[in-house]
This record gives C-alpha cells, structure tokens and sequence, in this order.
C-alpha cells in the first residue's frame, strides 16, 4: 500500500456549535431553520449519571444510553463548514453530552418560557465544561412570557451569558443567535 | 453483494446487535489520547478505497462510498443508518487499510480567532429567508 494520497478531497475544517434545551423547545427546528440539508438524525451515545449522586468521594453510578440525535450543517466556503448538533431532549439531569460537545466553539441553549426549568440542565452543564453559550428564548407564537431579565433571573446565569429572545422557525433569527455565541467565543479568544 | 443491497429501511435504525458483529465486538472506546473521534470529524475515501469499491462488502462498501465527497462520521451513521459508533471503528479499520483518510479537527485550530471571524463573516452573509436569492446562486 502506497502512502501517498494524490488525488483524495481535502475535506472542509469543521467547525461544531451545539443546541440545547429541553425537549420539544425548538432545536431540530433551529438546526432546520438554517441548515443546508435536511436535518440528519443518529444514535449517540450518552452517559447518564445516576441521580442524587453529587458527592465526588462516591463513584455515580454511569449508565451508557443510546439517544437520538438530531444535525445539520452550513458550508461557509470550500475549507469551512459549520455543523449544528442538537443534544438529545433531556427530561432528567445529569446526561453528559461529552461525545457531542466536545471540541464545540460555543452553545446555544434554547428555552421555552412556559418552561423555563426545562433548560437548567443545559446551562448547568455548558457553564460547568467552560463553553461559551447564549440563552436564546424561542418566541413561540411570536412573543414569550417573561422578560429577558426575568429570564435571566430565573436561570441565574452570570452578565457574562447573553439571553436573547429569537424565533427557531426564522432563518435570520437563528443565524443571529449564533452570531450572538460566535462573538462571545471570538471575544474569549482576546481575553 | 453491495450493489444489490435495498436501501436502508428509511422508518428506523439498523439492529443494535448486528454492526457490532461487524466490529467483531470492538467499539469505540477512549483513544490513546483518551478522546473518541470527534462526531465532526471528516472522512474522505482515497483513490485506493474507491478502487477497493468492487472488493468491500457491507458496510465497508457503503462508508467508502458515501465518502466519495468529505463526510462527517455524524454523516456517514445518519445516512447509512448506523451507531456513531459502529463507523467510528469501522472508518478507523478502514484508515488503516488505506481506503480512507481521517481528518481530526484540531480544536486549536478551529477556535482560533481567525477561523471564528472566518464563520461569523460567512453566516453574516445568509439571507433571512431561503426564499431570498444571493448573488452566488
């Protein structure tokens, strides 16, 4: 076997963001509102913690489950591409997303405000593994129900996260909501 | 043979037994480094896979040629209906053989300064509907 390769593609650079939330808040809409495919769906493996086990001297019991996964992807030019990856709907806490997240330049955690606790996990876990992210409220039927700083009351997240309000089904407003966590990511770099 | 395979079931996943008989039980775990293969991690084949085309079976057959075009392996499970993991070792067998290259993202690369300004510019350009036209269309 020859080792040189003359003629095979060089691939794009990926570049991966990460949509999160609770379920049914909008995020195969919003990886679907901007994608360039259709929204492709896999099975991933996820780690799931054992419950009420937050003491670090006892081992949490670890279960490996197989969830659902929903992306999509923007070409930005020949040798960039974006993916989008939705993490799996999370009813209970404590799923880690490792395998999905890591390596993603930024967040966005979706909510709904009908159901604003949904999300905590998803912020929980973005703050906790350093990534930058943003809270983007979903404007389900055009408006929400609380204002941004009630919003980011009730998540206690620190000034330095942006919460925003965007409608997951319009393409301009998905793409400046990741243009919101783009920024925080760019900005971090010249920290 | 491959090329009288149907298509895979559109309504569902592949069984969850059989490709990890294909992997003869092997799955992807921790890496030598102590990471997986990123999900974003692209798969292109090389001339010597595409050639191989006729010689592959299965699942083999199927990643070397759904990577004629670079493809994630997110890509290549969600279209040929595979656990990520199952292509994680089955693109690593393959690499080896020499049928495809693996590309891992350097997250040093990816998230320098210059490559995030490179993403925001490109996403500043799409329209705010699809139904607008751009110039490069």
């Amino acid at each position: 076997m020859t080792a040189t390769e003359p003629a095979t593609v060089r691939p794009p650079l990926p570049v991966k963001m990460v949509i999160s939330g609770g379920f049914g808040v909008g995020k195969t809409t919003a990886v679907g509102s901007i994608s360039e495919i259709e929204p492709l769906t896999t099975e991933a493996a996820i780690t799931e913690v054992a419950a009420g086990v937050d003491d670090l001297t006892h081992t949490p019991r670890k279960t490996t489950t197989t969830v659902a996964m929903d992306f999509g992807c923007l070409t930005i030019d020949p040798t960039l591409k974006l993916y989008l990856f939705g993490t799996p709907g999370q009813e209970r806490f404590g799923f880690m997303w490792d395998d999905i997240v890591e390596g993603a330049v930024g967040g966005l955690v979706i909510v709904d405000t009908r159901r604003l606790d949904d999300c905590y996990a998803a912020v929980d876990y973005f703050e906790h593994k350093g990534i930058p992210f943003a809270v983007a409220a979903n404007a389900f039927d055009g408006h929400v129900e609380h204002t941004l700083e009630e919003i980011r009351w009730a998540l206690d997240v620190t000034e330095g996260v942006p919460v925003v309000v965007f409608d997951a089904r319009e393409r301009g407003s998905v793409r400046d909501a990741l243009l919101v966590v783009l920024e925080l990511a760019l900005a971090r770099t010249s920290a | 043979m491959a090329d009288g395979t149907p298509a895979p079931d559109p309504a569902g996943f592949a069984s969850a037994v059989r490709p990890f008989l294909l992997t003869a039980g092997r799955v992807a775990d921790d890496g030598a480094d102590g990471h997986w293969l990123p999900v974003e991690t692209q798969v292109v084949a090389t001339p010597e896979g595409l050639d191989a085309l006729d010689r592959l079976t299965f699942e083999q057959h199927d990643i070397v040629a759904v990577c004629r075009l670079p493809q994630s392996l997110a890509e290549i499970a969600a279209r040929l209906r595979l656990h990520l993991n199952v292509v994680r070792v089955l693109a690593e067998d393959l690499r080896a053989a020499g049928q495809l290259t693996v590309h891992v993202p350097d997250s040093g690369v990816v998230q320098d300064a210059s490559v995030l300004r490179r993403v925001i510019d490109g996403l500043r350009a799409i329209p705010d509907a699809r139904g607008v036209p751009s110039d490069s269309d």
